[in-house]
């Protein structure tokens, strides 16, 4: 048994590693915008991943993972312009203060459940990142800058700034979604599946609830910090306004889309989220290219879309997709 | 035999790769991005939309409107101008994207006119304009920082730094306002940081001075504001935000009948901005303000003239500040693209601004700076004050033109005359 699932796991890294080097390749192929668009989906994959475990596992609807990024990129700033250490310990610092954060708000949001604790987490979607106006060492509204540096020179003339982005937030992502497809097809992914059918029955059978519920957001806050940094990594800066509430919405909605307790998913999620401005601006330039509507489409769209799929799909599409799929493999 | 076709193939290999790069050396050099033989892309980015964009959404269009003028007058060396404009709502992040798009999906030639000091800041490091080589002509914002063309090499500043403001209403201060109760409003970024500095080396001090967040600006805080200045008893009040932070302040103290002297930055002084935004004119008469630019109403100066024929065929917005400012851009634009001659290069153009842009005519009365060591563009302001209805005369009759630069140098009183207007507004440099 026990080398079975060893068996399991080895073939998935496998699986991993093979998708890394197609994603190595396509990279080479594609022009520096779809390149840049590619560490953008690599980012969100990361920040849905932290959605399902938390809202499509352990059942806790949260609609504040902005803030969580938030913390995850400041963090990850302040370590890097301060310290002066490696990338890579940026990134774990993120995980480290976010996960942190997660934990103390796990304590509160334990006690808390449904509409309550989406209120709650909300008020820190919308507070949490306005924080950094306060104080000066955040560096306010124009935030502070978050410079991963150059590509390593061996990588030759051609190799670009945005491509070096793709590989680092590729392979976070990569490595980030191999932990947690492993998490959550461990004890603790079934006793979060467990609590979320049933938290009495759950509890009745010996899980421990209010710790379990605690350890998800503290793991699923981790997650959501990563990804913070991976995105101020792209945009070479963390400020309040790269952790906007909108950006809240917009995870949910790709977390709802991609089918919310569906890993795979996250990365049709990802597509989403990054293809939503590019439709938004195509159609806006048909519609005579106004001003206003160049800038409240995507929102509309993000809205829309949300709406639309909890009416008629209220697990996602993309859970949808995969039972049909399984129904007719089944038969 | 075999050896016979090795041999062959060897010498039709040298022949191809003799041919192919004689070829090359023949060939025209590969054609710039944004520029074909009849076009000329060009980007900016600017809040269109948002709390900050009254004003400054209008100089997009007019900058679009004077390149329309001169495509219908034979284009820059049968080039026509195209400009797209991206809506940034004043966010650095969303001017990231913006430029990204500018950049490597509309592959644009240069950036002209982007707006605002951190997202300049913020574009600049994250799509790396410098390494791409890519030109940022007139970069809409006063922060001193820009003028570090080590840092800068490819951008190029248009307006008078905000520490050249500070330091020329400073000595105004010392001049006109001496032993008075003094205020200070002002955006704590380095918009306003950089004026505050400058106040601070010229040995001002400042008896109420309050900082305030860019986005924050509203009637609520405006009332804290007034509440502070008025507690303090401030009779001068010098303030350095943009227009939609102005807007509030001045509506919010003529309501709490508190009148002391305004001494309102260039950046968020502009009449028909603030009438808008509904300040009653009457506040606007006897304030003062740092000015650059002639009054947009005065028709006896050629620029205003010129552009206004301009802004009535092609563009019909109400010719204010940010119009004038518009059009400007659009000219200067023009002069550089033709000072980099037929063959446009994004380095050509680069050497062109540092070899001939000091010559550019532009509608300000101040010198401009630019050089092989300096980016910087105009260098000075005269002080204008505001009548009733809004329009500006310089103070004291006539304008009395200082300047001086961003660090330690004096302020000047000068007596530049700047170049006139081409024919027709349609310059023939070269």
């Amino acid at each position: 048994m026990v080398n079975e699932s060893a068996k399991k796991v080895r073939k998935k890294l496998l699986l991993f590693i093979f998708l890394g080097w197609v994603l190595l390749i396509i990279g080479d192929r594609l022009d520096e915008l779809r390149v840049y668009q590619g560490a953008q989906i690599a980012m969100y994959t990361i920040a849905l991943a932290s959605i399902v475990l938390l809202t499509g596992y352990s059942g806790q609807v949260s609609l504040g993972n902005g803030a969580m990024m938030a913390v995850g990129g400041y963090a990850a700033a302040l370590t890097l312009n301060n310290l002066q250490t490696p990338i890579w310990s940026a990134f774990m610092m993120a995980i480290l203060v976010a996960a942190l954060f997660g934990a103390f708000l796990g304590l509160a949001a334990a006690r808390l459940s449904g509409p309550y604790l989406a209120g709650t987490t909300l008020a820190l979607a919308v507070g949490l990142p306005a924080i950094a106006n306060q104080f000066s060492f955040l560096g306010g509204e124009p935030g502070l800058l978050f410079d991963v540096g150059f590509p390593p020179e061996r990588f030759g003339e051609e190799f670009t700034q945005y491509k070096w982005y793709f590989w680092i937030a590729t392979f976070i992502a990569l490595v980030s979604l191999f932990i947690t497809s492993n998490i959550l097809q461990s004890r603790f992914g079934r006793t979060w599946k467990a609590i979320r059918g049933n938290s009495l029955a759950a509890e009745l059978s010996g899980i421990h609830s209010s710790q379990m519920k605690i350890l998800a957001f503290t793991v699923s806050s981790g997650l959501a910090g990563l990804a913070g940094a991976v995105l101020a990594m792209t945009i070479s800066l963390v400020a309040p306004g790269a952790y906007t509430l909108a950006l809240s919405f917009a995870l949910v909605t790709g977390a709802v889309l991609a089918g919310i307790s569906s890993l795979p998913g996250v990365v049709l999620g990802g597509f989403i989220l990054v293809a939503i401005p590019e439709i938004a601006d195509a159609l806006a330039a048909s519609l005579g290219n106004q001003d206003k509507l160049n800038s409240y489409l995507p929102g509309l769209f993000v809205s829309v879309l949300l709406i639309l799929s909890v009416i008629y799909t209220p697990n996602g599409p993309g859970e949808n997709l995969r039972k049909h799929f399984h129904k007719k493999s089944a038969h | 035999m075999i050896r016979k076709t090795r041999r062959r193939r060897t010498w039709f290999a040298a022949a191809v790769l003799a041919a192919g790069s004689l070829l090359a050396t023949t060939l025209p050099a590969h054609a710039e991005t944004g520029v074909t033989t009849n076009s000329i892309k060009l980007g900016i980015t600017l809040p269109l939309t948002g709390a900050a964009s009254p004003g400054y959404n209008k100089i997009g269009n007019a900058m679009d409107a004077y390149f329309k003028y001169v495509n219908d007058n034979g284009g820059v060396y049968g080039r026509k101008i195209q400009l797209i404009q991206k809506d940034d709502q004043y966010s650095p992040q969303l001017s990231i994207a913006k430029t990204n798009e500018l950049i490597l999906k509309d592959k644009v030639f240069a950036l002209v006119g982007p707006l605002g000091t951190a997202n300049f800041t913020a574009v600049h490091k994250s799509v790396g304009l410098q390494r791409r080589g890519i030109p940022s002509l007139f970069l809409n914002t006063g922060f001193s920082g820009f003028a570090n063309k080590k840092s800068y090499p490819t951008s190029f500043t248009i307006l008078p730094s905000y520490a050249m403001e500070a330091k020329i209403v400073a000595q105004f201060l010392k001049e006109n306002f001496a032993g008075k109760k003094l205020g200070l409003v002002y955006q704590n970024d380095e918009f306003g940081i950089d004026a505050l500095g400058a106040f601070t080396a010229a040995g001002v001090k400042f008896d109420v001075s309050i900082p305030y967040t860019s986005g924050t600006q509203s009637a609520a805080t405006a009332q804290t504001w007034v509440s502070q200045l008025a507690a303090g008893s401030a009779q001068v009040v010098v303030f350095f935000g943009v227009t939609s932070a102005t807007a509030p302040l001045l509506a919010v103290a003529a309501g709490a009948k508190y009148a002391p002297q305004w001494i309102l930055g260039s950046v968020g002084s502009d009449p028909l901005t603030l009438q808008a935004l509904g300040v009653p004119v009457a506040v606007l008469n006897g304030a003062l303000t740092p000015a650059g630019n002639p009054s947009p109403n005065d028709l006896t100066d050629e620029y205003v003239k010129q552009f206004q024929e301009i802004n009535t065929k092609y563009n019909k917005a109400a010719f204010d500040d940010y119009v004038l400012q518009g059009m400007n851009l659009g000219l200067m634009t023009v002069q550089a693209l033709r000072a980099a001659g037929p063959s446009l290069t994004r380095r050509g153009l680069i050497r062109a601004m540092e070899a001939k842009g000091s010559t550019f005519a532009s509608v300000a009365y101040s010198p401009l700076g630019y050089s092989r060591t300096s980016n910087v563009g105009h260098t000075g302001y005269y002080m204008a004050v505001m009548g009733p209805t809004g329009d500006r005369k310089p103070f004291g009759g006539t304008v009395m033109l200082y300047t001086t630069d961003s660090g330690n140098g004096p302020v000047v009183k000068s007596n530049f005359k700047r170049p006139a207007m081409p024919a027709k507004g349609l310059p023939n440099n070269s």
